[in-house]
């Protein structure tokens, strides 16, 4: 070999050698980078939850009308074509891409008469009622159909009369005024009108699709005469709320056509000026003539009635409330005051989240989008308004993750979990307090159960147990260590929460039983002479416990029944049941916490075992050698000596009892529940995560707090191994100076 | 006595006992899982039981409940006959039943479907042959008779398979002219002109292939009229006669005229068939071949993208990292890994490699399929890459152990005598670590085969309609979600219609899953074992 070619071969070599270095250096830097990816992930998954709406005017623009009063306003799903129904009958269409009128439809009117008032019947249908001051009641759908084509999606929106329809003529012969009017459409296409004529009353008519009949109603007598100054249907047409002028809201119950009853009267905070229904058919809102804007639902009182509770106040106007929209998607709604100021509020939360101006003037009509993705007003001056809302996450804020919330039909303000329902209109509720409560309940029955056991048999192996014994039980609990936890929650489910139920006074009796027989046979063994003792090979208290164990077990399956005779009238469920209100739930916390500690035992057992031995031989010997006895030496100076590792095995222990997932999957019901009874399970947050993840929509609500669930396990967990690791150390440094 | 009270002798034995109960629950837990997990095999006898109302049933026992108090004890009977009855299970009370025979002519019948049937052959219809039970050699026959239907069932799916493989191609045909029709052009002259093209060229491919496809259809007729005309005559403990066909059934056995040798044939066919078979009837009968298959397979994968990473991150720890903060940081992070819990991996997979890094790759690679997810969906490359994290310091942690047994005169050697760092790690330091590295490989496969819940939301299916690995293009489907044995525990013990029927099979497969952990943990132990003596031995 020349020199030029050793040279470039060490150059190779140590090329080589460089590129290698940096290589593993990436290596190494990969665990650093993986965890704190995850974590960053997690909280970047979580952290939209925390941003509230933002509304963006879109434009505004002039309708193409310039007297007559809108009455009714929409717009398609997709945002591209917008319209308004005017007191004239006019239909008009625009685009939101030319901002041009491109159709328009007429509702033909007899002579001079005009619409006085206009309402739409569904938060997904563009249906609408008109009311004339002729008596006349029409009612329509306007369709935005989609066609698709090589150009793309065209929108093209017609109009269809459904019904026109005249109120019969009062004695009064002047002709019927339809002031104020509401509808709804059912799912059933069963529609429900309410309006109120220009004497005052309060008409109803409904018309029922199943049976092909048509009801009216007079409920003037259940107002009492009052001036009625706001009514709403609900959107599954069975409510009717009136609000009177003198602040009395009156609620009417339509779920039964024939039959209607006013089902509850209360006085409202302030003079109602404007009232609505919220998604979900159960809250209302009343906008104040003071201003004040309040959401109302009714809750079982104890006599089994329904009243209306006022359960969130918001953020007042200066103004008399005079329109509300509701979402058709989500509890969100917005109030506009006489002078068009505008606040966005939220109904689970009772947070206001923004307020606006959208017009100078007050606004006439306006909607949500179908997909409550915009706002659409327009103003006492014929001009449309368009907002683009985003507000992905309404339903959660810090205060209802962490703090009671009201939600509709609760008795009180509660912590829920209860994250999907059937439709759109379910309200959901996402309280982590269940889920983090459920999650330390396993853990402390499962510690409860593992830390004695656990330090016990450790402090055995390490310092009593002959060193053959010893050395053959590490990897018995290495296996253990190694079962699937998998395998340990089906057994936990399928097999010990039936054996625990029943032979759960057998169990009971045991663990009474166990110390007073261990204590006397202590008391019998101290009798034995030392010299006879001191024969007996080492680790024979083990082969003394067996028969201990077995003897009380015979105790236990013999006297169970009578035991639960005395004193649990014979059957222990029924007792709970009857004298503590308690409901034995087959998988329960006992099932778990012995599951989940047998999964913890062999973590702190291996870890605190290695710590005790660990203790150096001069301290035990120096102790020995002063007279201590054996079990002295391990109380004052092995103990000690090891405590930092034995912490550091609790804190493992502990991260490992948080985390678990299959065993409290498996051994649970898996409810949410709020109640520390041993004998009812628990929802934990970890399982929650499995069961709800799959199902959750990406990016949505639901998605995300889950993310925020998985990163407070991390942080549970991260905070338990950083202290095992730190205080471990320390500890073990005290004591390494001996 | 004061002094022997100080003794503590009490508490030794206290400590003691603890142990005791902790390795009893052990042995109880594998105790269970062996009887429960074992006993699934063998073939129980059938009991006939006529009660004192005249009632009769027939099954295998399979639960009691002894009260002590014989007026309350209770028999539970595994009745099958699924289809007949709906219930599988009956709770009979002993003081009602008159009579118990094993009568042995009892058959037991595992179907494809509807679970078993017990009862009495009454006749086998072969065509037009008929064999009444009352001939000596009936069972023989009956078995015969099982043997053809069987093979002919074989031949029906074959030819099945040949014609679908043929038609193949002017399906496809069909299907592109299908698009043609929803596709943003129809109704243009160029669509009508393109399906007209395809029109034609489907008629030539349709004729080329009809004399072939009219004899395999002529064939198909003529077995599947035979295959209909062979079934047996079975008669129900209450002489209710149903007719079940032969190749309907899977196998069928008089367990109470079986001695303990034919059993134990029988067992061990059962095992075989338990490892090397599909599911049947929702995952509660037949095999967990595909579970175990998808649980090796994604092992594999998983120690593909583990073991280099662990290595190299171990490496660096010990022979490259500067002593320190870094150090430290690093140490902390992988104990701090190695106590995130399991399912945080998962979501974290879901999240990151399924939506992000899968979604993308869809958008990059399969947009044509979109919005039907290629990458987007948990598949076995997410679950094992999600996988590979979370076993990430266990590899690490045994890796590092094997590297600080390597005897530090050996390295000093090597660099003695001129080597680079790397030529010495290479050729010093990773031979002699490789029982650690080994160590950690196992471990970390056992870890991941036992583990459960960051699978079933990255990946993992019920019932998986093909293998991730197979004989058609690209062989390795790294999209394709897969079985897994510890999820299939849970999936059959806990979202299985019929519960009680499937546990059997549960406690089976916890058994099979259990002997594959144990049997990998003892292996890394013995392997650490031998790592510690050999360089006891080795040092200078």
């Amino acid at each position: 070999m020349n020199a030029e070619n050793k040279t470039s071969f060490r150059k190779k070599v140590k090329n080589t050698d460089k590129k290698v270095r940096w290589l593993i250096t990436i290596g190494g830097y990969t665990i650093i980078v993986n965890i704190v990816a995850i974590m960053l992930f997690l909280l970047y998954q979580s952290l939209p939850l925390s941003l509230g709406a933002t509304i963006e005017k879109w434009f505004s623009v002039p309708s193409s009308n310039n007297a007559a009063k809108v009455l009714v306003t929409g717009i398609d799903p997709y945002l591209e074509v917008f319209y308004e129904i005017d007191a004239q009958g006019d239909v008009r269409y625009y685009s939101t891409v030319s901002k041009k009128k491109i159709g328009e439809n007429k509702i033909a009117l007899n002579g001079a008469e005009q619409f006085l008032s206009g309402a739409k019947g569904s938060l997904q249908k563009e249906i609408f009622t008109l009311g004339s001051d002729s008596g006349r009641i029409v009612t329509g759908l306007i369709t935005m159909a989609a066609t698709y084509s090589s150009q793309g999606r065209s929108i093209s929106p017609s109009l269809e009369i459904i019904e026109d329809w005249q109120v019969p003529a009062t004695n009064d012969s002047i002709p019927n005024h339809i002031e104020k009017i509401s509808l709804s459409q059912n799912e059933d296409e069963s529609r429900v009108w309410a309006w109120q004529d220009h004497s005052g009353d309060v008409q109803l008519r409904i018309y029922d699709a199943d049976m092909d009949e048509e009801y009216n109603y007079n409920l003037s007598s259940d107002l009492k005469g009052e001036n009625v100054t706001a009514l709403t249907l609900s959107a599954n047409a069975e409510n009717l709320v009136v609000a009177g002028q003198t602040g009395r809201v009156y609620w009417f119950d339509l779920s039964d056509f024939e039959d209607i009853t006013l089902k509850d009267e209360f006085q409202a905070t302030s003079l109602v000026s404007s009232i609505n229904y919220l998604l979900g058919d159960q809250a209302i809102v009343l906008g104040g003539t003071d201003g004040s804007v309040s959401t109302w639902f009714p809750v079982r009182t104890p006599a089994n009635l329904f009243k209306f509770r006022k359960v969130h106040t918001f953020t007042a106007h200066a103004f008399p409330v005079i329109n509300i929209f509701v979402s058709g998607r989500n509890r969100n709604f917005l109030t506009i005051d006489k002078k068009g100021n505008a606040k966005l509020h939220y109904s689970t939360t009772g947070q206001t989240q923004i307020e606006f101006r959208p017009a100078d003037f007050p606004i006439l009509s306006g909607t949500f989008a179908p997909k409550s993705n915009a706002i659409i007003v327009i103003d006492a001056q014929n001009k449309f308004g368009l907002f683009k809302l985003e507000n992905p996450h309404p339903e959660t804020d810090l205060t209802s993750l962490f703090t009671p919330v009201w939600y509709e039909g609760y008795p009180d303000a509660e912590f829920v979990w209860q994250s999907t329902g059937g439709s759109d209109e379910f309200e959901p509720k996402l309280s982590l307090i269940p889920l983090i409560f459920g999650t330390f309940k396993g853990t402390l029955f499962a510690m409860i159960f593992s830390i004695p056991l656990a330090l016990l048999a450790a402090i055995y192996v390490s310092r009593f147990a002959p060193p053959n014994l010893a050395r053959q039980i590490k990897p018995t609990v290495e296996i253990m260590a190694a079962l699937p936890s998998v395998v340990i929650g089906f057994l936990a489910g399928l097999y010990f929460s039936p054996f625990f139920e029943k032979y759960l006074m057998v169990i009971i009796l045991f663990v009474l039983v166990l110390p007073l027989i261990f204590l006397s046979i202590m008391y019998l063994l101290q009798r034995i002479p030392d010299n006879w003792k001191s024969k007996l090979p080492p680790g024979v208290e083990i082969l003394f416990s067996i028969p201990i164990g077995l003897i009380t077990l015979l105790i236990a399956i013999v006297f169970a029944p009578a035991f639960e005779k005395l004193f649990f009238e014979g059957n222990f469920q029924q007792w709970l049941y009857h004298v503590l209100h308690i409901t034995y739930e087959t998988r329960n916390s006992l099932v778990v916490g012995f599951a989940l500690g047998f999964a913890v035992i062999p973590i702190i057992f291996t870890v605190s075992e290695d710590a005790l031995t660990n203790v150096p031989e001069s301290l035990t010997s120096a102790s020995l050698a002063l007279g201590a006895s054996p079990w002295q030496t391990v109380r004052r100076v092995v103990l000690p000596a090891a405590s930092g590792g034995i912490f550091a095995a609790i804190m493992l222990g502990l991260g490992r009892a948080v985390g678990e997932t299959m065993i409290v999957l498996m051994a649970t019901g898996n409810t949410p529940i709020l109640d520390l009874n041993p004998f009812n399970g628990f929802r934990a947050m970890s399982a929650c995560i499995a069961v709800e993840i799959p199902e959750a929509p990406v990016g949505g609500t639901l998605y995300r707090v889950l993310f925020l669930t998985g990163l407070l396990l991390f942080i549970f967990t991260f905070i338990l191994n950083t202290l095992s690791s730190l205080v471990g150390d320390r500890l073990r440094k005290k004591y390494a100076r001996f | 006595m004061a002094q022997k009270k100080q003794s503590g002798n009490n508490y030794v034995f206290t400590a003691g006992m603890a142990l005791v109960i902790t390795l009893g629950m052990t042995a109880w837990v594998i105790i269970i899982i062996l009887f429960k997990g074992l006993n699934f095999f063998w073939p129980g006898d059938l009991v006939l039981v006529d009660m004192e109302n005249g009632d009769t049933y027939l099954g295998e026992v399979w639960d009691e409940k002894v009260s002590g108090n014989l007026e309350e004890d209770e028999l539970q009977l595994k009745i099958g006959n699924r289809d007949l009855y709906g219930l599988d299970f009956i709770w009979l009370n002993e003081r009602d039943i008159a009579r118990k025979n094993y009568l042995e002519n009892a058959v037991t019948l595992e179907r494809e479907e509807y679970g078993n049937f017990y009862g009495f052959i009454s006749s086998i219809h072969m065509g037009d042959t008929v064999y009444q039970n009352n001939l000596a050699d009936f069972f023989d026959r009956a078995q015969e008779a099982h043997d053809v239907a069987l093979s002919k069932a074989e031949q029906i799916r074959e030819i099945q398979n040949e014609l679908v493989e043929l038609t193949q191609p002017s399906a496809e045909i069909q299907r592109e002219i299908a698009l043609v029709g929803i596709s943003l052009e129809a109704n243009t002259p160029v669509a009508s002109k393109k399906v007209e093209l395809l029109q034609k060229k489907l008629s030539e491919k349709e004729e080329a292939i009809a004399p072939q496809l009219a004899s395999f259809n002529s064939t198909l007729e003529k077995l599947v009229v035979e295959d209909r005309n062979m079934f047996l005559e079975v008669a129900d403990a209450s002489g209710k006669i149903k007719k079940i066909a032969l190749s309907s059934i899977v196998r069928f056995y008089q367990p109470n005229e079986m001695g303990v040798i034919r059993k134990s044939v029988h067992y061990i066919e059962k095992i075989w068939e338990f490892v090397a078979d599909n599911p049947r009837e929702s995952n509660t009968e037949g095999g967990v071949f595909p579970a175990i298959f998808g649980t090796v397979l994604m092992v594999l994968l998983m120690s593909i993208a583990v073991v280099p990473i662990g290595v190299m991150a171990a490496i660096y720890l010990n022979e490259y990292a500067p002593q320190g903060m870094v150090v430290r940081f690093i140490r902390l992070s992988v104990n701090n890994l190695a106590g995130v819990p399991s399912i945080v991996f998962g979501v974290f997979g879901l999240g990151f490699f399924v939506y992000v890094v899968g979604g993308s790759i869809d958008q990059l690679f399969f947009g044509d399929t979109l919005p039907e997810p290629t990458f987007g969906t948990g598949g076995i490359l997410w679950a094992s890459l999600t996988l590979a994290l979370l076993t990430l310091p266990v590899v690490v942690v045994a890796t590092e152990e094997g590297l600080l047994a390597v005897p530090r005169a050996n390295k000093e050697g090597a660099l003695a005598l001129g080597a680079t760092k790397w030529q010495m790690i290479r050729n010093v330091v990773l031979p002699n670590a490789m029982p650690g590295i080994l160590t950690g490989l196992i471990l970390a496969i056992s870890r991941g085969a036992g583990e459960v819940a960051p699978l079933m939301i990255t990946g993992v299916v019920k019932l998986a309609p093909s293998l991730a690995l197979d004989w058609s293009f690209p062989f390795l489907h790294l999209d394709r979600k897969f079985m897994h044995l510890g999820f299939h525990i849970y999936d059959v013990g806990f979202q299985s219609p019929n519960v009680e029927a499937a546990k059997p099979m549960v406690y089976s497969t916890a058994l099979l899953l259990i002997v594959i952990v144990v049997m990998l943990n003892l292996f890394a132990i013995y392997v650490r074992n031998n790592l510690r003596k050999k360089f006891k031995t080795a040092t200078f």
